[in-house]
């Protein structure tokens, strides 16, 4: 269970990076999700690819997809038109996931998959050796994330969010940057998808539904938008809640199991708003350079930069 | 804000999440000597959320009566984990996880639907674990199984190949339309139905799939029932199948509807739905136990339900736990590696056939040699763990209820 | 391919009035609402309790729920939206996706996940020329057809209307001439809640009433709304009928298992190119 924690813990890392940091909502995270994950698996079993270069391939073609999808919706400003249209591209890419069946095998889903050192490793122990190697992978985000964030890459991407009038007025080239952002945050998906791939062994588009979005919102909000580690603590945050939630089966007698299913979704939802409205920062802070303000008494004094919009 | 330091969230978290981490550790209870662990994952909600509760029911039972009879392998009880499969595949992979590693089962049970099976089957096979499933998509038994993969249904094809066939006998269709849900089970039975269709010289007028969930099917009654073919093969789920027929009905489509009891019964869900008018002289197939076998009966007092009551899928589970306390006691292990050889043995023979599992335990113990005769079917099974023998009820609407017109077998 | 046509119409009409309803919430709230699909679903949904459960006939049922609908939707915003309401559009849009889920499982939590109709009867279809046309779809169009000819008057000869179009128009400019955003937004929403009611209901005759069923319906309906500008009534109406047409037709050429793909392709094509829709009006958004 904690292994799947560290999946939802690298796309709530991804939306983060592109969202928090890039100012590009995308909506569209569970079809990524499974355009990385189906990726993976057929580079595998129709491409005879290992799994190490099969979700290095997947990282590419999930980073080269968000890439085109950047770069087709250029003109796209507006951040909640932006959110459609990635919807629309991620309520496409599963839809070609369950009626292709020729590549994908449809409703079926793909078995099968192999596992990194799948045949080294013994399978009790392999559980273990999965949920290091997917820690491991997490921390490893966040230190590459990090040190993006922290170079001048990370400041055009953090004023392109801000402003991209002024952004683009500085000099900074504008599109190239959405692009390489939504790309980054694409490979990090195609990474959750593989390892997703590799865990269970079989996928079929049924794993990737829409809630996907809502916890990776849930975690990267109560995270705070923009704060790294915080998306990680977010994603264990709303797993545990989630897991929580299965026992709350035991506590309250007298509902059926559907209802039971149901209630723990209207929680999720009203958590969801709860946060938005209550804690729109999370628990922790975005990294801010800190530049004094110097103003001489009679100058009027700078306008501090603007608050991001949640 | 204040007191939410970053420090001290960081570190519930990790406790929290290193804590499953920890449990296999604890090794609960399943010491050497003690209890049989076996794990049942049912769907007790989400699409087949109808049927887990009476498979549970069912395994609960049989491992009372298995358990007062003083159990097997010395005296050792059978205790069942019962978990809620909730008709998803990865929910179902964790639970065949935890069952393996937490509780230390060497049999997973139950599994009813296709995406449960299809995801714990590497599990099982990489464990070694017996798996035993009631799902019908063929690819579950494809390949190699090493022995670990065991179902107790009919298998998908063998679906459309029973349909047909009573198609030719009884129905006698010259041209039909043939519509399938996107889903895992429903395509491999279209398959085989329309190449049999096609073989015995009947025209296939249209061929389709739709997907779950869309807003209309209009689209897809026009173009099927459009070509106005004798009768038009539904293969799809309740809630797509009430909006097909509403469709069909309102549109003044003539074609005879034939469907599969889960979407046009579904325990008088699908009448209830679309009212007797709609549902009127539309004949639907499920798989069945033989219920004039003494086997079922036997079940049916163990369920303590009148002699009527007609149980699709509970007598599967019944004899999943059947067999394998059966081959657990005639090869004196509770190890899978050891047990899953004498599956074969216990449920084909050769042996006495009997239909009294109690008996037939005693019997093993003695070193006899039994043929075991299950509730859901006669538990005889190919080498690479289909079950053979199974047939179909065929019924039919009329007057807002399903009236049964023959059993059939493959 | 007639009967395609009609088909397609009879499609767009359904999806007419939510549509509307997305088209004023974004124009005078400025947020895409997802919520729309599960908010039909709950309104069909005690709708179905009226006229099932309690045996009245569709009518009254309808327009009673529409009514309470209204309110509920009022307070809706209340609880969920107003906290909200100087985040920003993707907040606003996160919330809804929340509040979606959630009454969507409102719903299934009242009545579980089995398919449900209302107690109407179904009838055979009289035929037109060579069209089948049924009972079902003609009292969609009536009914679809009047709400937007209402619709139209309310917004343009009623002074509540002006006033929205006013508020959608230029906020702060509303303002200054006196007009209350508060009101105004609560007026929004009522009528937000009756389009959605009786589109519920026509969604659930034209089809089983089940948990999923408004959220299938949600591309189609954003698609609509953008093809004819988010923020114009008109548009709203003319790209639902056109998102319907094109949708059913296309399925004479394409595997109708891809048909949602076609609102999908829409909504990029459009929003790329020209994201002001058919009727709608460029606005900078600072």
């Amino acid at each position: 269970m904690s292994t799947v924690v560290c999946f939802s813990a690298i796309l709530a890392l991804a939306l983060n990076f592109q969202w928090g940091l890039g100012g590009m909502v995308n909506f569209g995270l569970a079809g990524f999700y499974a355009l990385g994950a189906y990726s993976c698996a057929l580079l595998m079993l129709k491409g005879g690819f290992n799994t190490f270069f099969a979700a290095l391939g997947a990282m590419g073609i999930v980073a080269l997809v968000c890439g085109l999808v950047a770069l087709v919706t250029l003109r796209v400003t507006e951040e909640d038109y932006f959110a459609i249209v990635t919807l629309g591209v991620g309520e496409m890419l599963r839809l070609v996931a369950l009626n292709e069946d020729w590549l994908t095998k449809g409703a079926l889903g793909l078995t099968g998959i192999p596992r990194p050192l799948g045949e080294l490793i013994p399978p009790p122990v392999y559980l273990y050796f999965m949920l290091a190697l997917s820690v491991v992978l997490v921390a490893a985000c966040v230190w590459v994330l990090g040190r993006l964030s922290r170079s001048p890459f990370g400041r055009v991407v953090r004023a392109v969010r801000e402003d991209d009038v002024v952004a683009a007025t500085l000099g900074k080239n504008v599109l190239w940057a959405r692009v390489r952002i939504f790309a980054i945050g694409g490979a990090l998906i195609g990474l959750a998808g593989s390892l997703h791939a590799f865990y269970f062994q079989y996928i079929d588009p049924t794993q990737f539904s829409t809630i996907v979005i809502a916890y990776a919102f849930m975690a990267v909000i109560a995270g705070g938008r923009g704060a790294h580690v915080g998306a990680v603590a977010g994603a264990a945050a709303v797993m545990l809640l989630l897991e929580g939630s299965r026992f709350a089966k035991e506590l309250v007698p007298g509902l059926e199991s559907d209802q039971l299913a149901a209630v723990r979704i209207i929680i999720i939802g009203i958590g969801l708003i709860m946060l938005l409205i209550y804690r729109p920062h999370g628990f922790m802070r975005e990294y801010r350079l800190q530049v004094p303000l110097k103003h001489s008494p009679g100058q009027a004094r700078p306008q501090p930069p603007k608050e991001a919009p949640t | 804000m204040k007191g939410f330091s970053r420090r001290r969230i960081l570190k519930t978290i990790g406790a929290a999440v290193a804590a499953p981490i920890g449990a296999p550790f604890l090794n609960l209870a399943h010491a050497q000597g003690s209890t049989i662990p076996i794990g049942v994952a049912l769907p007790m909600t989400g699409n087949a959320g109808a049927y887990g509760p009476d498979m549970g029911e069912a395994a609960k039972r049989t491992v009372e009566m298995i358990n007062k009879a003083g159990g097997i392998l010395g005296g050792r009880k059978l205790e069942l984990i019962v978990e809620d499969s909730e008709s998803s595949a990865s929910v179902a992979a964790n639970l065949s996880q935890k069952f393996i590693n937490v509780h230390r089962c060497q049999s997973l049970v139950g599994y009813w639907g296709t995406p449960e099976g299809m995801s714990s089957r590497p599990i099982a096979i990489q464990n070694k674990v017996v798996l035993m499933v009631s799902s019908a998509a063929n690819a579950i038994t494809e390949g190699d199984t090493e022995g670990y993969v065991w179902r107790f249904q009919m298998k998908a094809t063998d679906w459309g190949i029973v349909i047909s066939r009573a198609t030719e006998q009884r129905l006698g269709f010259k041209s039909v339309g043939v519509m399938g849900l996107q889903n895992a089970f429903v395509l491999p039975i279209m398959r085989v139905f329309e190449e049999r269709m096609r073989a015995l010289g009947r025209t296939v007028v249209d061929s389709l799939v739709y997907n779950p969930e869309q807003p209309s099917y209009r689209a897809e009654v026009q173009r099927v029932f459009g070509k106005k073919p004798e009768a038009v093969y539904c293969f799809g789920l309740l809630p797509d199948f009430v909006s097909i027929m509403r469709e069909v009905y309102r549109g003044g489509f003539d074609s005879k509807v034939v469907a599969l009891s889960i979407a046009a019964d579904s325990e008088g869900k699908f009448v209830n739905a679309v009212g007797a008018d709609v549902a009127e002289g539309i004949r639907h197939f499920q798989p069945m136990p033989d219920v004039s076998a003494p086997g079922y009966k036997r079940f049916l007092k163990l369920m303590g339900a009148p002699a009527d009551r007609v149980y699709l899928f509970p007598p599967n589970t019944h004899d999943q736990i059947a067999i394998a306390a059966l081959a657990m006691e005639k090869a004196k292990s509770p190890m899978a590696v050891d047990w899953s050889k004498q599956i074969i043995p216990v449920g084909n023979g050769p042996g006495e056939a009997v239909d009294d599992l109690v008996g037939a335990l005693e019997m093993v113990r003695g070193g006899r040699n039994v043929n075991f005769q299950g509730a859901g079917s006669t538990c005889d099974f190919t080498p690479n763990g289909d079950q053979i023998g199974r047939g179909m009820g065929q019924w039919i609407i009329k007057g807002g209820k399903s009236v049964f017109v023959e059993y059939a077998k493959p | 391919m007639l009967q395609t046509a009609f088909n397609g119409l009879v499609t767009g009409i359904i999806i007419a009035l939510p549509a509307l309803a997305i088209t004023l919430l974004f124009g005078v709230l400025k947020f895409p609402n997802f919520a729309v699909g599960s908010m039909m679903t709950v309104a069909a949904y005690m709708v179905y309790a009226l006229n099932v459960q309690l045996g009245w006939p569709l009518l009254p049922a309808t327009a009673v729920v529409a009514v309470a609908f209204g309110f509920i939707c009022i307070a809706l915003d209340y609880v969920t939206f107003r906290p909200l309401r100087d985040r920003g559009g993707i907040t606003l849009m996160v919330a809804s996706l929340g509040l979606g889920f959630v009454l969507e499982n409102v719903a299934r939590f009242a009545y579980g996940n089995a398919a449900r109709s209302f107690a109407i009867e179904l009838a055979r279809p009289f035929r037109f020329f060579d069209i089948r046309m049924n009972r079902e779809q003609m009292t969609a169009m009536v009914v679809a057809t009047i709400a937007m000819a209402l619709m139209y008057v309310l917004l343009t000869r009623m002074p509540v209307g002006r006033a929205m179009r006013a508020v959608a128009d230029n906020p702060s400019l509303a303002l200054v001439r006196g007009i209350d955003s508060a009101s105004i937004i609560r007026w929004t929403w009522f009528i937000t809640g009756v389009l959605l009611a009786v589109g519920g209901v026509l969604i659930g005759m034209d089809r089983a009433l089940e948990p999923p069923m408004g959220t299938s319906y949600v591309i189609a309906v954003f698609s609509a709304a953008i093809l004819g500008g988010l923020g114009s009534p008109l548009g709203a109406f003319v790209g639902a009928l056109l998102i319907g047409l094109v949708s059913e037709l296309a399925t004479l050429v394409i595997p109708p298992n891809y048909r949602i793909g076609i609102p999908l392709c829409v909504i990029a094509l459009v929003l790329i190119f020209r994201p002001q829709g058919i009727f709608g009006q460029m606005y900078i958004r600072r």
